[in-house]
């Protein structure tokens, strides 16, 4: 069968370019904002997956990962002896000062906010990942810490070996991550439960004439999470009612509860969605204008052939699903180079900034069905005026 | 006789009318609304044209030829009157069946050719026949054919862009006659075409609609081609005249209503 749809959209090259060049446009600005969003709520929650625990004990009154109360280090023996763990370990995370340390530069001095995360790299239930350059065990060395890649700018370190302080003590950079930075987060700081706890308490003026070697952790001291293995075959409900009784004033949560509860909380408190989401409904906006007159303007072009086909006795539907048929048309060409730029344009600003447009094939198919909504839904108004059409004009001159 | 259309829609034409006139309308009037005061275009016309007969329809412009060719072609709906085309009452068909009954027996060619610019000559064509549920091998090969009978074989790919006004036509012809439709309405085919392309346009649609048997209804001004027609009838201020506008009949047989 002849494809009068395709060959009139064809016909008309510049037209076609500059429709398509809309569609483009929505397919990007729709799939960007989506893909931000997603991000954005999994990066929320990022930290949460450099664990390998099967549960979280935390404070009560905990609101979501970067927001609780600190719970006493005795707390992770208490959690040890509880029947059904396997293994607990704690993690220390809060912020604190990055002062600038890098004699000679600009921002020497400056301080910026951090965030610390304290945890046992001898241990198995957290390890960040990827890691870029260094090794874990170099953590056990008084004052030293990882930072990202992403991060390094923002620090303004360049190297292993470099050098910032936190609080008022000096520390070094021993190893370099990749990629684990949160939106809703400063930039991390990764570092031995000792070398966290030394760097928290210091004062937070320099200078500090004394530097002493970090301590081993107390009952006393406080942590963030005790983080929880549990033995084989244990029922995790079950396991989470135990740990609440035996460890006063904590709730228990697995890793999917924290990051549902912390992923909540950032799209809702922030209304990310909302603004995002306006950001998409502004370009499926745009795209659906400029489709639309696109072929309002193709059916007005080709009036009196559709009025032909009309007088030689088409159905009003042959008429129809040529247009439909272009708006189809429009819509999976406007598509695959609009979500290839947005892939390419993702990846970059991965690699660059760190930032995460997380376009998942959900969320491709579901920009797809969009497109085709939208384009078919354009060509409602170039329907219409074929509808009103009335053949005899066919014998006009 | 004076009758109401729609009365009259229900009742099944004579036998012998229907075998005998491809066109049998009566009392045909048409109304347009333009503002306050409406425009009576047609009043009363009672046409019959034999089956196989080419039939002109001339008159001044404005005299409403075009909307009685409208109307004998079912494109456009009389406001009194009754048309019975191939021993069918077409004027108070449903649209859709209406337009079905085009699509199986007529056959349109217009002033302005009405092509698709973007699709090739044979595939004009096969749009025609598409319409008429041919498709694929079927429908190219048929168009091919129709492309050779009106003398364009060697123009099957080229757009009509590229082509003369008298190709386009020829093309237009080709398309008309695509699904052998019984009936053909032409609307002034000639007037875009030079006097030596309209003749040789005409010729072609004579002797096509000869050899495929069709009733040619077709509105012109061209004097020149009324040698080639079977009857002419002449329409002036709404009503059919038996002799043209201020002069005599030039030896066709003219309609006498």
């Amino acid at each position: 069968m002849v494809s009068i749809a395709r060959k009139n959209l064809f016909q008309d090259l510049p037209r076609f370019i500059v429709a398509q060049a809309g569609i483009m446009f929505a397919v990007g600005l729709v799939t960007i904002q989506t893909g931000l969003l997603n991000g954005f709520t999994r990066s929320s929650s990022l930290l949460i997956n450099s664990a390998n625990a099967d549960l979280w004990l935390a404070s009560k009154d905990i609101r979501h990962l970067d927001f609780t109360l600190p719970i006493p280090y005795k707390n992770l023996k208490q959690a040890q002896q509880v029947e059904g763990v396997e293994r607990a370990e704690a993690l220390i995370t809060q912020g604190s000062v990055w002062r600038y340390g890098v004699e000679g530069t600009a921002t020497a001095g400056a301080i910026a906010p951090i965030r610390i995360i304290g945890f046992d790299p001898e241990g198995s239930l957290f390890h960040p990942a990827p890691v870029s350059e260094g090794n874990w065990d170099s953590l056990n060395r008084p004052y030293t810490f990882f930072v990202d890649k992403v991060d390094l700018k923002t620090l303004d370190v360049k190297r292993i070996g470099d050098g910032g302080e936190i609080g008022s003590y000096k520390g070094e950079i021993v190893g370099l991550t990749s990629g684990i930075r949160s939106i809703v987060s400063s930039p991390y700081v990764f570092t031995s439960l000792p070398n966290a706890t030394a760097f928290l308490t210091s004062a937070m003026v320099q200078p500090k004439a004394e530097q002493p070697a970090p301590l081993a952790l107390r009952d006393e001291n406080r942590v963030t999470y005790i983080l929880i293995r549990a033995k084989p075959g244990v029922d995790l409900e079950q396991l989470k009612r135990r740990l609440e009784a035996a460890v006063p004033d904590t709730k228990a949560l697995t890793q999917s509860e924290l990051t549902s509860m912390t992923q909540t909380y950032w799209r809702d408190s922030t209304g990310v969605g909302f603004i995002l989401g306006l950001g998409a409904v502004v370009g499926v906006i745009v795209g659906t204008v400029v489709v639309g007159q696109i072929l309002y303007s193709s059916v007005t072009d080709h009036l009196r052939e559709y009025g032909t086909l009309k007088a030689m006795g088409s159905s009003d539907w042959f008429i129809y699903r040529i247009i439909l048929e272009q708006a189809l048309w429009m819509a999976v060409l406007g598509y695959l180079p609009g979500m290839g730029i947005v892939l390419v344009l993702g990846s970059w600003v991965q690699k660059t900034q760190a930032i995460q447009i997380l376009v998942g094939p959900m969320t491709a198919g579901g920009v797809l069905v969009l497109t085709i909504v939208m384009c078919c839904g354009a060509a409602i108004f170039a329907i219409q005026k074929v509808t009103r059409l009335d053949p005899a004009m066919v014998f006009k001159s | 006789m004076p009758f109401s259309f729609m009365t009259q829609a229900m009742e099944t034409p004579p036998i012998g009318l229907a075998l005998e006139y491809a066109v049998y309308a009566e009392g045909i009037e048409m109304v347009f609304s333009t503002g306050d005061q409406p425009l009576k275009v047609l009043k009363g016309i009672d046409l019959k044209i034999k089956t196989g007969d080419i039939q002109l329809l001339m008159g001044p412009s404005g005299s409403g030829k075009t909307t009685l060719l409208s109307i004998l072609g079912g494109i456009l709906t009389p406001t009194a009157g009754s048309v019975c085309l191939l021993g069918q009452y077409i004027t108070a068909l449903p649209r859709h069946q209406l337009a079905q009954f085009r699509l199986q027996n007529m056959g349109f060619i217009f002033q302005g050719f009405n092509l698709f610019p973007a699709l090739t000559a044979a595939e004009n064509i096969e749009v025609a026949l598409n319409l008429k549920g041919l498709h694929g091998h079927e429908a190219r090969q048929q168009s091919l054919k129709l492309l050779e009978q009106v003398g364009l074989g060697d123009k099957s790919k080229s757009l009509p862009s590229d082509l003369s006004g008298g190709q386009k036509q020829r093309i237009a012809i080709a398309r008309a006659l695509a699904g052998k439709p019984r009936l053909i309405f032409a609307d002034e085919p000639t007037a875009a075409l030079d006097s030596q392309r309209g003749r040789a346009v005409i010729e072609l649609l004579r002797s096509l609609a000869k050899e495929e048997g069709c009733t040619v209804v077709m509105v012109t001004h061209d004097p020149r081609i009324m040698d080639i027609a079977d009857r002419v009838v002449y329409v002036e201020d709404g009503m059919i005249s038996p002799e043209p506008p201020g002069g005599t009949s030039s030896g066709i047989n003219t309609h006498h209503s």
